[in-house]
């Protein structure tokens, strides 16, 4: 014991840069861990409360047949955790007609809904209102295209077997939630529910009932009554997973309770499942970008350590001489473990407290205190794991396996460690490929989270192929070093001539002989540059598919859309030209046409200019990029992009004829128009998923005598588009609606894991320039510390400043040169595979890697920066020596 | 006679205030061409820190030092002046032949001039057949002749040796001096040998003593 304390002391006293550098290491490892810990506790309860608050009616509860209604409502309003519900009654109307301008208009079946006067004070994200009165008779935008009313124009809603009704149209909206609104209750989870009905209208209950009640008497059938409620959210667990399980199941038990009256649609459930898997790939996230931080953090503490190994081996030999047995040898290795990773541990703590505060807003390590226990437990573990490997483990195995006399060695001559020899660096990279070619051909799905089911199936052998790529380009560059220097002597001699002159032979031989230490050095800078890069590419692609989701949802990064019924051709576009801060002004039509009995969205464009003008991504097209898609649809007038559904339904071939009914812009007539498909388009800025087509706005305009234009995208270049829109907007006035991204870019950020994704690669991208510093300059500096007995033997014989320089130089050089080009290029490969490999995170999917330019130039100049410091400090040492140092000669 | 170093009040003292340690008091010695000289006292007498300040590897804290007959302090080394340190000297990472190039180098000798020389300053001593051991493969005896040669090699006018002989047996010691002798024959070198073994101080003319911190040149403190 007072050995061990002797030997600490001494340690404090006299190898103090070591014993921090150690500290530090473990330090970083703990924090790092301690800190995604922070990472999911905060996002996991994130991602519960915000998909809460996304959902803008808790659950539906349809009444059955024969179920009379007030009661339902009296059985809802009596559960426990009901906070509010509201009766809304759904009947089927056997169709529409409107008379507008002496013509007659109709429309096929479809829904009205009865809603009480505080419906839409009480559910207010169910709304978006275009035109008209936020009160009264409503009508969905769909059904006033199709019948071309607008407020004030009078409905016909006919019904089975009755006479028609009509309504006057206070309002016309948009219905956002309408898959919700309008889903099948009842039916398995998984089943794919119907499309939501085209032609809504929503009228207030007292009129409804006037309309319907007739109906209901007649065809109790044709209508029904649901209950909408919101439930008390308090209770629910923080985790989005325990939450979707308790949700699920107080849905299950107010079921039970109505006694099959009345079923519950259970939308919470459905936005939590959402979250759930959400929470999935955080971890996964973790787990691909946080482990590899973890493990260099280890992999730098151990080789901080190992600069000082040559010291220590020759301590541990004079400690042999004087009679120290193994044990009490190890002994010394463990109390330097144990003080190392108790000050490392606390101080790891302490910064992952801070760093979750500030960073994802978390007061803990977990979503609970057991969690947080959990997660500080296994992060000081960690960290002692980590000091153990760097002290522990190396001082016994010295002790146990070394003469004194090898102990004594410093360099000796290295022959290849046994992983080169049986190529395990090429059989690592070789399943990284393998396991990637698997999961490829899986579609990359490492999340199954199927709703109704309490079970989250994660595949965890993909995490197999980034981990086996790292693995394997670390040894891989590791061979490549030692092979240069082994072998390379005489071009790395003319290469240093440079630096070092006459020395360069010398100064060669000496790299050569020193091949493992430097190696190794030079695989740690690859490793720490193949971290930071590859995380740094990740998020910034992850940051540019962000934006790309949000210019698809928005088209632009300002929006003009025409009121309805406003006739403005492209040639409206020069309003805008001249505001500034407008770059680009690109119309867009927007039309509905039938394709069969489906109405779809139509969008006219410019061939020439929309991939340029509304920044189009080849991931949106199938059947070639976008810049050849629309070459095709520019070279022949009648060419069409149409949704993949559209192909798979009407079984289209590249060169089929596609008969589509657009409305006549004189007539107000649906006439036919014939298209030739050319290709298939997935997404497409403003367009609703999977049933939309694009053509040529000129052909569509020359087809239905109008160039109507419904939108103006506008570009706005570096002028920020919120200060754009302001001035377009008075310029327009409310003759149309003016919107800008950056609404719709919050409302991105704030959705998915993104939120606590840049949280997570903020802290990851810190930890690995921290990294990076302290493997390219801290390893060099210590290692040129160690062996500041040689530079002072080389001044003693005379080296002057420049000459000590050319070993010192010479050799950083090569270890940051060789590390930031290996390490690089093992960045290209890691951040490919994890981009691949993590798809599911990404939405629309990238049609190419993001590289952060400036993220990157710092890694590199902080690297550089780093071992410049280190080689001053070191060539300053070396140029005067510790008399200390001289006297040992 | 010419004079190779002339150290006047020389003193030094590491540290300051209360802890400070007065090394050497001041002193005044001369070593002159082909002049050999064994300086003897017994360990933390004072002999390295005279031995450093002659060498220009350390500052006097009162007193100078001057190298009348071959220069200013940074024209020392590598060339007039060769050293032989106490413990292994030779860098780890060079082989043998190297190391003793090494000094010819720095002085700016082409490197195939310099490996040439090198290996004949091995041969002179008999020791080319360790030319591309490393230094870890040479036992004490041995590194230190090598470190003998490379002083040789570079072909110097002052030899100053600080123990060289302290790690080494009997018989290692005696040949490690034998070939210093014949380095300093070969070269014309004046060769100053510090040590504490009286039967080494007693091949050589001339004796300095240093004993806590005074130093004693022929039995006068001059």
């Amino acid at each position: 014991m007072t050995l061990s304390l002797t030997w600490i002391a001494g340690l404090l006293a006299r190898r103090r840069g070591r014993l921090i550098a150690t500290t530090l290491g473990v330090a970083i490892a703990v924090s790092l861990l301690a800190a995604i810990g922070a990472f999911l506790s905060g996002s996991t309860a994130a991602m519960t409360e915000r998909a809460i608050s996304r959902v803008p009616m808790d659950w539906q509860v349809e009444g059955q047949a024969g179920a009379d209604p007030a009661k339902l409502l009296a059985t809802v309003n009596a559960f426990p955790q009901t906070s509010t519900a509201l009766p809304v009654g759904y009947a089927d109307a056997a169709g529409y007609q409107a008379t507008v301008g002496g013509k007659v208009s109709t429309a096929g079946p479809g829904l009205v809904l009865g809603i009480p006067d505080n419906y839409r004070a009480t559910y207010p994200d169910e709304f978006t209102q275009l035109i008209g009165a936020e009160r009264g008779v409503l009508i969905a935008q769909q059904l006033a295209a199709n019948i071309g009313v607008t407020v004030g124009d009078t409905v016909q809603i006919q019904r089975v077997g009755l006479t028609p009704s009509g309504v006057k149209v206070d309002g016309v909206i948009d219905l956002p939630t309408a898959d919700a609104l309008f889903q099948k209750i009842g039916v398995p989870p998984g089943t794919p529910q119907p499309p939501p009905p085209d032609n809504v209208m929503l009228i207030p209950q007292a009129t409804w009932h006037t309309i319907f009640d007739p109906l209901a008497a007649a065809r109790p059938d044709l209508v029904r009554t649901q209950i909408h409620l919101s439930v008390d959210h308090a209770a629910l667990p923080r985790d989005p997973g325990a939450a979707y399980i308790r949700i699920g199941g107080l849905g299950r038990n107010l079921e039970t309770q109505l006694g099959g009256t009345g079923l519950v649609g259970n939308n919470l459930a459905h936005a939590l499942a959402k979250a759930r898997s959400d929470s999935v790939y955080a971890r996964i996230v973790f787990l691909f970008l946080g482990l590899p931080g973890i493990i260099l953090a280890g992999l730098v503490t151990a080789s901080v350590a190992a600069a000082g190994a040559n010291r220590r081996r020759r301590e541990q030999a004079l400690m042999r001489t004087r009679g120290a047995t193994t044990r009490s040898l190890v002994r010394l290795g463990l109390a330097e473990t144990l003080l190392v990773a108790l000050v490392g541990g606390a101080v790891g703590l302490v910064g992952a407290f801070v760093i979750g505060r500030t960073a994802f807003g978390a007061s803990g390590f977990g979503a609970t205190t057991r969690d947080s226990v959990l997660w500080s437990v296994g992060a000081l573990v960690a960290g002692a794991i980590v000091a153990a490997a760097a002290i522990a483990l190396p001082a016994w195995r010295d002790a146990r396996s070394l003469t004194v006399a090898a102990a004594r060695q410093t360099v000796g001559r290295a022959g290849n460690p046994w992983w080169i020899r049986y190529g395990l660096d090429v059989i690592c990279l070789a399943a990284a490929g393998l396991i990637f070619y698997w999961t490829g051909s899986n579609g990359y799905k490492l999340v199954l989270a199927v709703e109704g089911n309490a079970q989250v199936s994660v595949n965890y052998y993909s995490f197999l192929a980034p981990m086996f790529l790292w693995i394997g380009t670390g040894l891989l560059t590791w061979r490549i070093a030692n092979l240069v220097l082994a072998r390379g002597r005489g071009a790395l001699a003319r290469a240093a001539r440079p630096l070092a002159g006459g020395l360069s032979g010398t100064v060669a031989a000496s790299m050569v002989r020193q091949r493992r230490q430097i190696s190794g050095a030079l695989t740690l800078v690859a490793l720490t540059v193949c971290f930071a890069a590859s995380t740094a590419a990740f998020n910034a692609t992850y940051k540019q598919q962000a934006e790309v989701d949000a210019r698809l949802s928005k088209g632009a990064d300002v929006v003009v859309t025409e009121s309805q019924g406003a006739v403005v051709g492209p040639e409206g576009a020069a309003r805008f030209t001249s505001i500034p801060g407008v770059k680009v002004v690109e119309p867009l039509q927007h039309r509905f046409a039938y394709i069969g009995a489906d109405l779809q969205d139509l969008y006219g464009v410019n061939a020439t200019t929309i991939v340029d003008h509304a920044q189009l991504q080849d991931s949106f097209f199938v059947g070639g990029t976008a810049k050849q898609l629309f070459a095709t649809l520019a070279a022949k007038p009648d060419a069409i992009l149409v949704s993949r559904e559209a192909v798979i339904d009407y079984q289209l071939k590249p060169g089929d004829r596609v008969n589509l009914r657009i409305q006549n812009g004189r007539t107000k007539q649906t006439i036919p128009v014939r298209f030739t498909y050319a290709g298939i388009a997935k997404k497409f800025p403003s367009a609703p998923s999977d049933s939309f087509f694009v053509a040529n706005a000129g052909y569509v305009a020359q087809q239905t005598k109008s160039n109507a234009v419904g939108t103006f995208l506008i570009q706005t270049g570096s002028t920020p588009p919120k200060q754009v829109a302001q001035l377009v907007a008075q310029k327009v006035g409310t003759s149309a609606l003016v919107s800008d991204i950056t609404s719709k870019r919050r409302k991105i950020a704030g959705s998915l894991t993104s939120v606590e994704l840049a949280g997570l690669t903020r802290v990851e991208l810190a930890y690995a320039l921290v990294l990076a510093a302290a493997a390219a300059g801290l390893l060099l500096w210590l290692g040129l510390a160690e062996r500041r007995r040689m530079f002072a033997i080389a001044h003693a014989l005379g080296a002057k400043r420049r000459q000590l320089g050319s070993f010192i130089w010479t050799e950083i050089t090569f270890v940051t040169a060789g590390g930031l080009i290996l390490g690089a290029a093992g960045a290209t490969g890691l951040a490919y595979m994890l981009v691949k490999v993590l798809t599911g995170v990404f939405d629309p999917p990238p049609t190419s890697l993001a590289v952060p330019w400036i993220y990157l130039t710092s890694v590199g100049l902080i690297s550089i920066a780093a071992v410049v410091a280190a080689g001053i400090a070191a060539l300053r040492a070396a140029h005067h020596p510790a008399t200390a140092t001289l006297r040992d000669l | 006679m010419t004079v190779l170093v002339r150290c006047e009040g020389v003193s030094r003292t590491y540290g300051s205030g209360p802890t400070a340690t007065l090394a050497l008091r001041p002193a005044n010695c001369v070593i002159e061409v082909g002049q050999r000289i064994a300086m003897t006292g017994p360990s933390g007498s004072g002999k390295s820190t005279l031995l450093h300040l002659m060498a220009g590897l350390d500052d006097p804290t009162s007193g100078q030092v001057s190298w009348p007959a071959i220069g200013r302090r940074d024209e020392l080394r590598p060339g007039p002046m060769a050293m032989v340190f106490q413990g292994p000297s030779l860098l780890a990472p060079l082989s043998v032949v190297e190391n003793v190039a090494l000094p010819l180098q720095l002085s700016g000798a082409k490197p195939a001039d310099a490996l040439r020389r090198a290996l004949a300053a091995l041969a002179l001593l008999g020791l080319d057949g360790l030319a591309d051991k490393l230094p870890e493969e040479l036992s004490g005896g041995q590194a230190q002749r090598v470190a003998v040669a490379r002083v040789l090699a570079s072909d110097p006018v002052l030899i100053l040796a600080d123990e060289p002989t302290s790690q080494l047996d009997h018989d290692n010691a005696t040949r490690t001096i034998d070939f210093l002798l014949a380095a300093a024959d070969a070269t014309g070198a004046a060769l100053l040998v510090s040590t504490h073994d009286h039967s080494i101080a007693d091949r050589f003319p001339v004796r300095w003593t240093v004993a806590d911190g005074v130093v004693t040149t022929n039995g006068a403190n001059r």
